[in-house]
């Protein structure tokens, strides 16, 4: 029988159309319902216009389409003769605020939606309190903001560089900043000092942690999610940063990735108008995101996970509260090698002047962000934008899923199976644009 | 006369010496037996010849001003109003001669006299704020071309000073009044919109 | 004072939106203690008592609704639109709160589908949407996203029981008196005139050449810090006049000038009086401000 399910507490919401054998998941589809159209609106605006615009495609990740636009916008004056300059300042300060975008993101869906949601699937002693997640998101927005201006929408990417001109002063509070961060995050997630966090070799270390991280740990195997679902077991990592390792995955065996290669199509959903496109690379379908960053980049632990539990949500899960560790001591590195002597910005010729196609590309909280441009005397003629969410949370037939599809499908009941969906970090916003 | 009067005819009198025999010249005593003043008198007015030197010229900047200003309120177009204005300035320079000799060969030929307390567009502020105005209408309004201020004010300054000073100097054979058809003509050609 | 004891009841919807006023809120420092003080039905992220479905059956009322993103009649919450929502929830709650300027005056998302999409009240400037005629009983917090302080203002005003003063636009008077340019560090170079020459430099004024709108824009965010630290001209972005119901404007990041000459002057103050003091204050170089403020980086 077919079932409609409103997946909501997500970025906006999803609809899901399953079918059922008795409680068991047979066969789902997925809708987003609404569109917005905001490549269109850039249609015949200047391109710095651009880096106004693209923060507001999604509220949770904004920072991530600035950076995606100013890159496809300095990709294309490279295109057009003129290479744009960017100091080894400008560059830090942009990863720092990324990193810091990510993990506000990351504690987010933890607290607000992943322990919650195990809760409901029966899951005890989680011991759930969302507004901690919002506590250290607004405390890793206060350090982005330092630099950035403000979270959400800033705007302080530009082609040549940043606007920003910090001293050491705000270095010092930043780095202040971070160290309540970085205690935030030993006391009440990990249980655990960051440095030793990092160690960590084997899921067995994660048993003695009396911490939220501990608590998850558990319960996720409680819930028997080290066993469900599995996706394609094939993953891609596109943005390069300095945190990132590019490269496609067949399971953990990695190869040369080429964004060419990425195209999207329409999604397919028999019940519902669905305004999202599915991505492929190539033929096929391919998991993007913190689990896919973790085995490109040769994470001994998630790479341990992988070996014992797959692609499960498991391993999934526990890779993006991973990541938060990872990325926190990113930001740590970032700030302490800061070079501020160095310009921020080294103006690029006149944006009249670029006519030219470029591509920007983000590793963003949930996988790779692609913007593809097209410029006319520094007018967008053309703008295209391929969000993480489309890579995972694609809807096609049943003899081909998308991976989101192909990890439900199985599931025990649809409980089980949203929970599942949630375990990609669902952003309805980003898929439909 | 009240003192009003009484400063405003010492400026104009002042004008015309200074046009007549020079700013160096010129001495207070000579400006105060003209306008029939005793010269301790005159210093209640003005304290040093340099003082009078920039009232003289914030006098003829708001005079330029106030004229332009009026025009710039007017009806009609950029088209008219740049005729308006080189009609304006014509006259004054037939009728007031005096007023912008003092600020051609005056005010802009002896700078060090202005030093401290004119620097850059303190004392001309009235006239290039209303020339302002003016352009900055006539590109909103769509007629002018937008351009760099003073690209256009050069343009615009430069031409009419030029031709009082070749009038000056009796070099043109006819009088200023001959010329304002073209010249505006010119002016309203090379600043509109292509 | 209403009684402490009586939580007013909050319903948050969401039009056409990109949730940044959600993620604003979140970044609230009180945002803990605010939330006592209301008896959450729904919000889309936070915690709350019933599910989006039983929101959209319009069964019972709020006392407070929040509502995010452009108003679009016809589109569609769990089943029901918008159109429905609005009107149930708007007639039965005491205060409806425009959060955000897409919610205000339809902001970016009314520039996607500008005949069907609008503010709750406003299309822009225009009275116009569900709600338009009802200022005062709608409080708009544009900004895009909208100030999580000036949305923590509003509520608990209302939690107090204090009435919230709002202007012509229905904003309140406290939060958009002030201009974003009030406070602003770079005041100085205002004040003589002198441009940041290019952007990523701490000295100099966005307001010539590069674009900010800071003395056009009723907004008070350099007085009250974005994330309680910063704000866009202090990191050298233009202000783009987000709270205004022009925005999105075009060529965000240049000030449109003829012949040189700003086309727009600081809000009350004549083009006449302005470039007086302009070309005043242009003609002194004052030393100070023409050197980088600190030459050890």
């Amino acid at each position: 029988m077919m079932t409609k399910a409103l997946i909501e507490h997500i970025e906006g919401e999803a609809s899901l159309y399953f079918d059922t054998r008795g409680d068991k998941v047979t066969w789902a589809e997925i809708a987003f319902p609404h569109f917005r159209g905001m490549e269109r609106m850039l249609e015949g605006r200047k391109a710095t216009d651009a880096l106004v615009l693209t923060p507001r495609v999604c509220g949770i990740c904004g920072h991530a389409h600035l950076m995606a636009t100013v890159r496809a916008i300095e990709a294309a004056y490279a295109e057009a003769g003129h290479p744009v300059e960017l100091t080894r300042k400008a560059q830090s300060l942009r990863e720092l605020t990324l990193v810091l975008e990510m993990i506000q993101n990351h504690f987010k869906w933890l607290y607000l939606v992943i322990l919650p949601e195990l809760e409901k699937l029966g899951v005890e002693g989680l011991a759930p309190a969302p507004l901690k997640g919002a506590f250290a998101a607004a405390q890793a927005t206060k350090i982005l903001a330092l630099f950035a201006g403000q979270w959400p929408h800033s705007s302080y990417m530009i082609p040549g560089g940043v606007t920003c001109d910090p001293t050491h002063l705000e270095r010092i509070q930043a780095a202040g900043l971070l160290d309540e961060l970085i205690a935030f995050f030993e006391k009440e997630t990990a249980g655990i000092d960051l440095d030793t966090l990092l160690t960590f070799a084997s899921c067995r270390e994660f048993n003695p942690l009396q911490s939220d991280l501990g608590r998850l740990e558990k319960g996720l195997i409680a819930a028997g999610m080290h066993k469900k679902g599995m996706a394609y077991d094939r993953f891609v990592v596109l943005g390069e940063h300095g945190f990132t390792v590019r490269a496609r995955l067949k399971h953990t065996r990695p190869m040369k990735a080429d964004a060419s290669q990425v195209a999207t199509e329409a999604a397919v959903c028999r019940d519902e108008t669905s305004y999202a496109r599915n991505v492929r690379y190539g033929k096929h379908f391919y998991e993007v995101g913190p689990l896919a960053r973790a085995i490109s980049a040769d994470n001994a632990l998630i790479k341990n996970m992988h070996r014992r539990y797959k692609d499960s949500v498991y391993t999934r899960v526990m890779a993006r509260v991973y990541e938060t560790a990872l990325l926190l001591q990113r930001a740590r590195k970032l700030l302490e090698h800061l070079e501020l002597s160095e310009p921020s910005y080294i103006p690029p010729v006149p944006l009249e002047r670029i006519t030219a196609a470029g591509e920007g590309i983000v590793e963003a909280p949930r996988g790779p962000l692609i913007h593809r441009m097209r410029l006319e005397r520094g007018i967008v003629a053309d703008y295209s934008i391929i969000t993480p969410t489309q890579w995972n949370l694609g809807s096609s037939v049943m003899s081909d899923p998308a991976p989101a599809q192909k990890a439900m499908v199985g599931a025990a009941d649809i409980a089980e199976a949203t929970f599942i969906f949630r375990s990609f970090d669902v952003c309805s916003v980003c898929t439909t644009h | 006369m009240s003192k009003a009067e009484r400063k405003e005819n010492i400026i104009s009198t002042a004008l015309k010496l200074f046009a007549e025999k020079g700013f160096y010249v010129t001495t207070i005593p000579d400006i105060a037996a003209k306008v029939g003043m005793s010269v301790g008198n005159f210093y209640n007015y003005f304290s040093s010849k340099d003082i009078l030197a920039k009232e003289l010229i914030l006098y003829i900047s708001e005079y330029l001003g106030k004229h332009i200003r009026e025009i710039n309120e007017g009806e009609g177009s950029a088209k008219d109003k740049i005729s308006a204005i080189v009609t304006f300035y014509f006259t004054m320079a037939t009728e007031r001669p005096e007023m912008i000799e003092y600020f051609l060969r005056i005010y802009l030929s002896n700078r060090e006299v202005f030093g401290e307390s004119c620097e850059g567009m303190v004392c001309v502020s009235p006239f290039i704020t209303e020339m302002m105005i003016f352009f900055d209408d006539g590109v909103a309004g769509g007629e002018l071309r937008d351009q760099d201020f003073f690209s256009a004010f050069g343009l615009f300054m430069g031409y009419l000073g030029g031709m009082v000073f070749l009038f000056g100097e009796k070099i043109l054979p006819e009088p200023l009044s001959h010329y304002e058809a073209s010249i505006a003509e010119n002016i309203y050609r090379a600043l509109k919109t292509v | 004072m209403p009684s402490r004891l009586y939580k007013p009841t909050l319903i948050w919807l969401q039009g056409v939106t990109c949730n940044g006023n959600t993620h604003s809120f979140l970044n609230l420092p009180y945002l803990p203690q605010l939330l006592e003080r209301f008896e959450v039905l729904y919000h889309p992220l936070l915690p709350c008592t019933q599910s989006l479905a039983e929101t959209a059956h319009c069964k019972r009322g709020c006392d407070v609704l929040v509502f995010e993103g452009a108003f679009d009649p016809e589109m569609e919450r769990a089943g029901t639109t918008l159109k429905q929502l609005v009107g149930h929830y708007a007639g039965e709650a005491g205060h409806v709160i425009a959060a955000g300027s897409c919610a205000s005056f339809g902001g970016i998302f009314k520039a996607s589908a500008p005949n069907r999409n609008s503010g709750l009240a406003f299309a822009g400037e225009q009275p116009d949407g569900p709600l338009r005629g009802r200022v005062g009983k709608v409080i708009n917090l544009s900004g895009c996203p909208v100030h999580p302080e000036w949305l923590g203002y509003a509520l608990m005003s209302i939690a107090d029981g204090r009435p919230v003063a709002v202007d012509q636009l229905g904003r309140p008077t406290a939060l958009y008196r002030h201009m974003a340019h009030d406070g602003c560090l770079r005041n100085e170079y205002f004040e003589w005139k002198v441009d940041v020459e290019q952007f990523g430099r701490k000295e100099g004024c966005l307001f010539y050449e590069h674009g900010c709108r800071g003395p056009l824009t009723h907004a008070s965010c350099n007085r009250t810090l974005w994330n309680g630290v910063s704000s866009k001209m202090r990191v050298g972005t233009p202000c783009f006049g987000c709270t205004e119901p022009d925005f999105p404007r075009r060529n965000l990041f240049e000030t449109k000038t003829n012949m040189s000459i700003p086309e727009e002057v600081p809000v009350g103050v004549s083009k006449r009086a302005y470039l007086t003091m302009t070309g005043i204050a242009k003609s002194f170089k004052i030393k100070r401000l023409e050197e980088r403020l600190i030459d050890d980086d």
